[in-house]
C-alpha cells in the first residue's frame, strides 16, 4: 500500500498522503510522513464524523475536499477507510482525483490490502459516540441525527 | 396580513410589497436580506418610521434599500420601532428614491468602474474653484495611480460615496477619468490535436464509437472546444469523461493512461 501512496505523491504539488481507518488511527502513511502522526488521527477522526454527520444527515458523499489557504487537503472515502491527500494549494486536483481512483482501484484488487484493511476493520459510527465527543459536538449531532430521520 | 409573510423581492418588488403594507394600515418589521446584507424598515400604521441598513438607517438606509434588485422579506407583524428616524410620507420616499436612481444611472454613465483612474486636469476649469471639503480629500488622494476603489478604501467610505465625490469633481472640470486597461488574458498553450488523438482512442477503448461525441460534450461542459482546450484543462476534461465510464475496471485503466499521458506532458 505504501508503493501505490508514493503513486499519488508523485503528481505536482502533492506533499503526501495517508489512510486511516474508521477510528481514525493511520494505517499507511506516504514517507516521509507529510504530518505528525497525532495530527494524521486526529484529521482521520474529525473527517470521518464528518461523513458519518453528512451521512446520517442524508447527503451521501465519498469525497471531501478542504481549501485553505496555504493547503488543500482530499478526504475520499473508501468505506473502511479514508484517504487523505495533502497538496499545495494550486495542485491540479482532477490529477489527485484520478490517482487517488486509480490507487483505490488497485487496492480493490490487491489481497494483501485487503486483508490489510480487514484487520482495521472498525465501524465508523464508533466515532459519534457520546463518550467520543464534547457536548457541544454531542448536541449538533443529536440534532443531525434527528433531522436525517 | 400573514403572520411571517415571507417572499423574494425578484418576485414582489420593494416599493409594490410597502405599498401593499402600507395600504393596510400594517405596524411590525419587514426584514430584508440580500446575500450577506440584512437590513430592516419598520412600519407603524402604515407608514415607513425607521429603517436600518448596516450602517445607515433613516432615509439614506431606505434609499439604498429600494434600490436592492433582489432579496427576500419576511414581514413581521406588531414589533415596535426602535427608533424614528423617518417622517416623510411613502410617495415621498419614493420620488426620492427614485431621483437617487437617476443620479446614480447618471454617475454610472461617467465612472463606470471602480477601476476608473482619475487624474488632475492640467488647465483649471475657471479664474476661482469651490470644492466641498469631502471633494477636497479625494483630490488629495489622486496621483494618476489610485483608481476609484483605491479612493474609497483610503477614504474608508463605500463605493457609492467615492463615486458621487468623483462624479462632482468631474462635473466640476477639475479631474479627467480614464478607463481601465483591459489586462490582455495570458496565452494558454492548447491541448493540440496530437492529445486529442490518444484521448480519442483511449475514450474508444473504454466507452466504445461514441468516443468523438464524449469527448466534445466534455470540452464543451468546460466552456472549450478542440481547437480551444488549453493544456492546462486536459486533466479536468479527462477527469470528467471518467466520470462517464461506469465499468469500474475500465475507468481505472482509462484514468491509469490519462496519468501518464498528463505526467508526459508535464
Amino acid at each position: 500500500m505504501e508503493k501505490e501512496l508514493e503513486q499519488i505523491s508523485a503528481v505536482p504539488g502533492v506533499g503526501g498522503s495517508f489512510l486511516c481507518d474508521n477510528r481514525g488511527d493511520v494505517i499507511v502513511s506516504s514517507d516521509p510522513a507529510v504530518l505528525a502522526t497525532v495530527t494524521m488521527n486526529t484529521i482521520g477522526r474529525e473527517v470521518g464524523r464528518a461523513f458519518v454527520a453528512l451521512d446520517a444527515a442524508g447527503q451521501l458523499a465519498s469525497r471531501i475536499e478542504f481549501v485553505y489557504d496555504g493547503w488543500r487537503l482530499l478526504a475520499q472515502d473508501i468505506g473502511d477507510a479514508v484517504l487523505f491527500v495533502v497538496c499545495q494549494p494550486d495542485t491540479s486536483m482532477a490529477m489527485v482525483r484520478m490517482s487517488a481512483d486509480v490507487v483505490i482501484g488497485g487496492w480493490r484488487r490487491d489481497n494483501a490490502a485487503q486483508k490489510r484493511l480487514q484487520r482495521h476493520r472498525a465501524e465508523r459510527s464508533s466515532l459519534v459516540s457520546r463518550a467520543a465527543l464534547d457536548q457541544g459536538s454531542w448536541s449538533s449531532w443529536a440534532i443531525i441525527q434527528s433531522r436525517g430521520s | 396580513m400573514p403572520e411571517g409573510l415571507t417572499g423574494s423581492l425578484a418576485q414582489l418588488p420593494l416599493t409594490d410589497l410597502l405599498r401593499m403594507l402600507a395600504a393596510g394600515g400594517q405596524n411590525g418589521r419587514l426584514e430584508l436580506t440580500s446575500g450577506l446584507d440584512t437590513a430592516d424598515i419598520y412600519l407603524a400604521g402604515g407608514a415607513v418610521v425607521h429603517a436600518e441598513s448596516g450602517s445607515h438607517w433613516g432615509e439614506q438606509a431606505f434609499l439604498r434599500l429600494v434600490a436592492w434588485p433582489n432579496g427576500h422579506f419576511r414581514f413581521e407583524p406588531a414589533v415596535p420601532p426602535p427608533d424614528r428616524t423617518i417622517e416623510k410620507p411613502l410617495d415621498v420616499l419614493f420620488a426620492d428614491s427614485a431621483r437617487v436612481a437617476g443620479e446614480r444611472e447618471a454617475m454610472r454613465r461617467v465612472i463606470p468602474s471602480m477601476d476608473t483612474l482619475p487624474r488632475l486636469v492640467r488647465k483649471a476649469p475657471g479664474p476661482s474653484v469651490i470644492i466641498e471639503a469631502a471633494d477636497w480629500e479625494v483630490l488629495a488622494l489622486i496621483d494618476g495611480e489610485a483608481t476609484a476603489a483605491g479612493i474609497a478604501a483610503d477614504l474608508g467610505v463605500d463605493d457609492f460615496e467615492a463615486v458621487r465625490r468623483l462624479y462632482r469633481l468631474r462635473l466640476a472640470g477639475l479631474i479627467e477619468l480614464t478607463a481601465p486597461q483591459a489586462v490582455p488574458a495570458p496565452v494558454r498553450p492548447l491541448a493540440g490535436p496530437q492529445f486529442f488523438q490518444a484521448l480519442t482512442a483511449a475514450v474508444a477503448a473504454a466507452l466504445g464509437p461514441l468516443a468523438e461525441i464524449i469527448i466534445d460534450d466534455a470540452a464543451e461542459d468546460l466552456g472549450f472546444t478542440r481547437a480551444t482546450l488549453p493544456r492546462d484543462a486536459v486533466a479536468s476534461l479527462a477527469e470528467r469523461i471518467s466520470g462517464e465510464i461506469r465499468d469500474t475496471g475500465k475507468r481505472v485503466r482509462f484514468q491509469q493512461t490519462m496519468l501518464a499521458m498528463l505526467r508526459q506532458a508535464a
